[in-house]
């Protein structure tokens, strides 16, 4: 039997295409914004698999990142009418900025108590904006219904520029994910992820990769967070800061597969339509047997498939050549 | 004001000491395996609704269903390990950091599925009421909670260090390899402790539901504290967990009066922090 | 070979879900999306909304001899006797579900109309999506103030908001002092700390400089809070005449435990919200009395109206316990909805939009003490709304404010916890 031979790259092109032509012969929006949340998480899952992938720091607070990008670009938008192009780029550079100001000092922790320590970044972070009067504490923020194009970053009539710049932003996430994972700098961070000491005696400024694992992680998780204020047009800290979206990060990158550039995409392809699917299916009766499943399955993938799904993929190309 | 504050002070050590039994629950099965079990508050809930059903069906008070609490959250860690968690004991970190979450988010919405979403409360306890000791009001049922926390930790912490299985359990945490080379066989060990993590935390439900409300979500927050207070005193260790477990309902409670309570989760989380920004182990990790 | 099965078993159930939802727009119903928080934190809320809507539409499409509207008639006569159709979807309570599935009922499921959501946050990003698709969406379950001050042109609120809500215990406490000759001064603000807690927060502020009170308090925390004694003991050093406490369910019932542990016992106990969800009283029994409620609806305002009894029996007979005020709330929706559809005999937005403000439901025709149903032709809110304020008397809400629809006397100060059993 011949097994088909898949790399990334050309499971890469044959995804793209069927990307892009997907709300061209699917109109219905409902699927459309299946697929938006699918990008959208896919892009945080591809931030995080640079900090937990490749250079081992699994973070439980990467809706820190995601809230600070909404919340910096909308909080601009609505005081001082700054462009929200302009509020994604101070997003990020603000993310980038807590990030590294809160990874310094974690930069000596390791495997769970850096893990927990992000829980309680996270928490933090949340708690702060919760209460924080000049961001709308808990009442969040409402965004002003500009006028629509490309330009103000809001669409009324359709969903399709969404859905389009947000797979753009996906596709800068997956490039800087190979980018990354190819240069001198991705095998530092790999090097750190087998072992911190090793590392540091072979002469790799340790601390230094971490906090740069961390900025560029934490610039792209804003992005998708201004997405997400942009998209959905109102933002709160129960909303944008919530612990079970970090949650949802690390599983999606764990199901697909950390450490491998295209793993966290196919972990969101796999989870987001569950969890949309069976909401809509199950969830109107209220008997939380959605969920149930949902657990059931994480459960199953990760005792059967521990390297995540994207294992299958890799396993069948490597034992066909 | 004094008076306030001697108030604020019992009052923080009470909700503390019921911390320090649910975290020591969570120290052994991390010490041992490795393993953060994300489930531990959802088993916090299992506990806790056995307790009210045995309560509501059978007329027994929680007081008397922790022997039973205690048995059956036993075995149902014993499964949960030797069904899923000791199947990704030899793979990735990520994995077993994710598998529990499945568990819990299985769980979870098994109780809802099972028993509605509402929210429950033991109806008339024994325990209930309060002690006036002068200017301070001692609730009795997070009293005797506390004294039953304090000697269930001293009783852990006697098992592990007098007995043949805590020595094995000991080493099993300290060094796995060299443990498995004494002839120790620490698969047997990681489902014993698993199986007392789960236990233990089931004795916590028990008493937490005298006078706490009971929902399939409860054991939320209260595990997310959990995991803090562990690595606050230091993977693994029983002492550590339980002074952390204080501390936590200390720092919490006076946070909390003096400051703003709207803050007092970021407070404890913000402590956290900082004692790990000096000893990255944990105050009493190694 | 088994894995060529995975794709061909998805693409047949996206097919299957993409006909069913076509297929079912083909009925002579007139459909009406309603969303609410099924599963997660609030389901048990989210599920007692849900009958009541069930509840208001079973009468619009059944014949019974109730004096509500359309509810003589089977279905709405003006469009032939067609029927309404409720179909739910589940927010889980995040906002971002609110929209998209705002977004789905009317792509796919095509529905007309929308209520529901309950959840404040919810509710505005599902109403914003409506407001994009021109969609009206009929709202008598969120109180966040917020909502009716966007001016939104397809949105209605039927019930009060929190701001006016506030108000009327301000003026309660007026009215007291009034009749009673008591003398209260300070109070104490008391709220969990999401948009419907701060948002009261805020409002009772406010009000309590407007009617001369003194606030000595202003307490915010989380609502899911593991342990409250520290919270109450700000409360106690502040020594409040009165208490005012917005809350969810869970801290309800924490907190009511907690002020009986610490003793607290100022003269009043004024509340929002937790405090009238179905699942209190069961829950804390005798600790709940003298503690008092906004509410908009009442069992006992069935001495003076007898529909309420008859909707109560009905609702009992259906599922099996008392209609609660969120059900009594949600139940309001579906009535204004299907009158103004009736009237507008048409499905089209703009025809039920200018039938919505002309709308004039006379206040005996529905179980609120309120004078009846007209918008505010700018923000939409029901001009008519407010609130009754109920006491807990012997595990029950008994009505007790306005003091002209009052059920049974206000039992005034707030007894200490000692004297009671």
């Amino acid at each position: 039997m011949k097994v088909p031979v898949f790399s990334q790259k050309s499971f890469g092109v044959v995804a793209l295409a069927a990307a892009v032509a997907f709300p061209l012969v699917v109109g219905n929006t409902f699927f459309q914004h299946i697929m938006i949340l699918f990008f959208m998480f896919a892009t945080m899952a591809v931030a995080w698999n640079i900090m937990g992938g490749y250079a081992g720091m699994f973070s439980f607070g990467q809706v820190a990142f995601f809230g600070i990008g909404a919340y910096t670009s909308s909080f601009l938008l609505i005081t001082c009418h700054v462009n929200p192009w302009l509020g994604l780029i101070a997003g990020g550079l603000g993310a980038a900025i807590v990030g590294a100001a809160i990874g310094y000092p974690c930069s000596n922790l390791r495997g769970h108590y850096f893990a927990i320590a992000t829980i309680a970044f996270g928490e933090i972070v949340r708690t702060c904006f919760n209460n924080w009067k000049m961001v709308g504490a808990a009442e969040g923020l409402s965004l002003p219904m500009l006028d629509e194009g490309l330009l103000n970053f809001m669409f009324h009539s359709s969903k399709l520029p969404y859905y389009y710049i947000i797979l753009v932003f996906l596709l800068i996430a997956l490039a800087v994910c190979y980018l990354v994972s190819t240069s001198k700098m991705g095998y530092y961070f790999r090097a750190i992820k087998e072992s911190h000491d090793v590392a540091e005696v072979l002469g790799v400024n340790v601390v230094w990769y971490r906090l740069m694992a961390v900025m560029v992680s934490a610039f792209l998780s804003a992005m998708a967070g201004t997405f997400y204020a942009q998209y959905v047009l109102y933002i709160d800290p129960d909303s944008v800061l919530l612990l079970p979206i970090s949650i949802q990060i690390v599983l999606i990158s764990m199901l697909g597969g950390a450490g491998s550039v295209m793993g966290p995409v196919i972990g969101a392809a796999i989870l987001i339509p569950i969890s949309e699917i069976t909401r809509v299916w199950l969830g109107s009766k209220g008997t939380g047997i959605d969920m149930l499943i949902y657990g059931f399955l994480i459960t199953m993938i990760s005792v059967y498939q521990p390297r995540g799904v994207w294992g299958l993929f890799a396993g069948a190309g490597r034992r066909a050549r | 004001m004094p008076e306030q504050l001697l108030q604020q002070i019992v009052n923080g050590l009470l909700i503390g000491f019921m911390y320090s039994l649910i975290a020591i629950g969570l120290t052994l099965i991390w010490g041992v395996m490795n393993i953060v079990n994300f489930a531990h508050g959802d088993f916090l809930m299992v506990g806790m609704f056995t307790s009210f059903w045995l309560y509501t069906l059978y007329g027994l008070d929680p007081l008397f269903s922790i022997p039973i609490c205690t048995a059956l959250l036993f075995v149902m860690g014993m499964l949960i390990y030797r069904f899923i968690v000791s199947k990704v004991m030899a793979g990735p970190m990520l994995a077993q950091l994710v598998v529990t979450f499945g568990v819990s988010i299985f769980i979870s919405n098994l109780a809802v599925y099972l028993w509605t979403p509402d929210f429950r409360l033991i109806a008339k306890p024994l325990l209930s009421g309060t002690w006036n000791l002068g200017a301070v009001q001692l609730s009795i049922p997070k009293t005797v909670a506390a004294a039953g926390s304090i000697i269930t930790s001293l009783a852990v912490f006697l098992f592990l260090k007098k007995t043949r299985t805590g020595k094995a359990i000991l080493a099993t945490e300290m060094d796995r390899e060299a443990a498995l080379l004494m002839g120790i066989n620490t698969d047997r060990v990681n489902s014993l402790s698993f199986g007392m993590g789960a236990a233990l935390v089931g004795i916590a439900g028990a008493f937490l539901s005298t006078y706490y409300y009971i929902y399939p979500q409860v054991g939320g927050l209260f595990g997310t504290i959990a995991f803090c207070i562990v690595a606050l005193g230091g993977f693994g260790s029983i002492s550590g967990a339980f002074i952390a477990g204080i501390l936590v309902g200390l720092v919490q409670t006076l946070g909390g009066f003096f400051f703003d309570p709207a803050y007092k989760y970021a407070i404890v989380f913000m402590i956290y922090l900082v004692t790990v920004w000096i000893r990255p182990q944990g105050l009493l990790g190694w | 070979m088994r894995i060529k099965w995975v794709p061909i078993i998805c693409l047949s159930l996206c097919a299957v879900l993409v006909l069913s939802g076509s297929l079912f727009a083909q009925q002579k119903t007139i459909r009406v999306g309603a969303v609410y928080p099924l599963t997660g934190n609030i389901a048990s809320t989210g599920l007692d909304c849900k009958r009541g809507a069930e509840l208001a539409v079973d009468i619009i499409n059944g014949k019974y001899d109730l004096n509500l509207p359309l509810a003589k008639t089977e279905g709405l006569p003006n469009l032939g006797g067609a029927k309404i159709e409720l179909v739910f979807a589940d927010t889980k309570g995040d906002p971002r579900n609110g929209m998209s599935e705002a977004e789905r009922l009317v792509s796919q499921e095509k529905v007309v109309a929308m209520i529901g959501a309950y959840q404040s946050s919810v509710t505005k990003t599902a109403s914003q999506a409506t407001e994009r698709l021109k969609i009206p969406y009929v709202c008598s379950d969120s109180s966040s103030p917020t909502l009716t001050e966007r001016n939104f042109k397809y949105f209605f609120r039927v019930s009060p908001h929190d701001a006016g809500f506030a108000r009327d215990q301000f003026q309660f406490l007026k009215d007291l002092e009034k009749k009673t000759g008591q003398k209260v001064s300070t109070v104490a603000l008391l709220y969990e700390n999401t948009e419907f807690g701060s948002n009261v927060g805020k409002a009772a502020a406010q009000y309590a400089k407007e009617f001369g009170y003194k606030v000595v308090a202003d307490v915010s925390y989380a609502a899911n809070a593991t342990d409250v004694t520290s919270e109450v003991g700000a409360l106690i050093k502040a020594k409040p005449d009165v208490l005012m406490h917005a809350s969810y369910i869970t801290d309800a019932i924490l907190f009511t435990k907690t002020f009986k542990e610490m003793n607290f016992a100022p003269k009043g106990i004024m509340t929002f919200a937790g405090y009238i969800e179905p699942a209190y009283l069961p829950a804390v029994k005798a600790d709940g009395d003298y503690i008092i409620v906004r509410s908009t609806f009442a069992l006992d305002l069935a001495k003076g109206k007898p529909l309420v009894a008859q909707v109560n029996e009905l609702f009992k007979k259906k599922y099996g316990i008392d209609m609660s005020e969120n059900a009594a709330r949600s139940f309001a929706a579906p009535f204004v909805l299907a009158d103004a559809i009736n009237r507008a005999k048409s499905t089209k937005s703009e025809d039920i939009v200018r039938a919505l403000l002309a709308t004039n439901i006379p206040g005996d025709q529905m179980i609120y003490p309120w004078k009846g149903i007209k918008f505010d032709p700018k923000s939409h809110q029901n001009i008519y709304a407010r609130g009754t304020l109920v006491q807990i008397l012997n595990e029950q809400y008994a009505t007790v404010w306005p003091f002209d629809a009052a059920a049974k006397e206000v039992v005034w100060p707030f007894p200490p916890w000692k004297t009671r059993k």
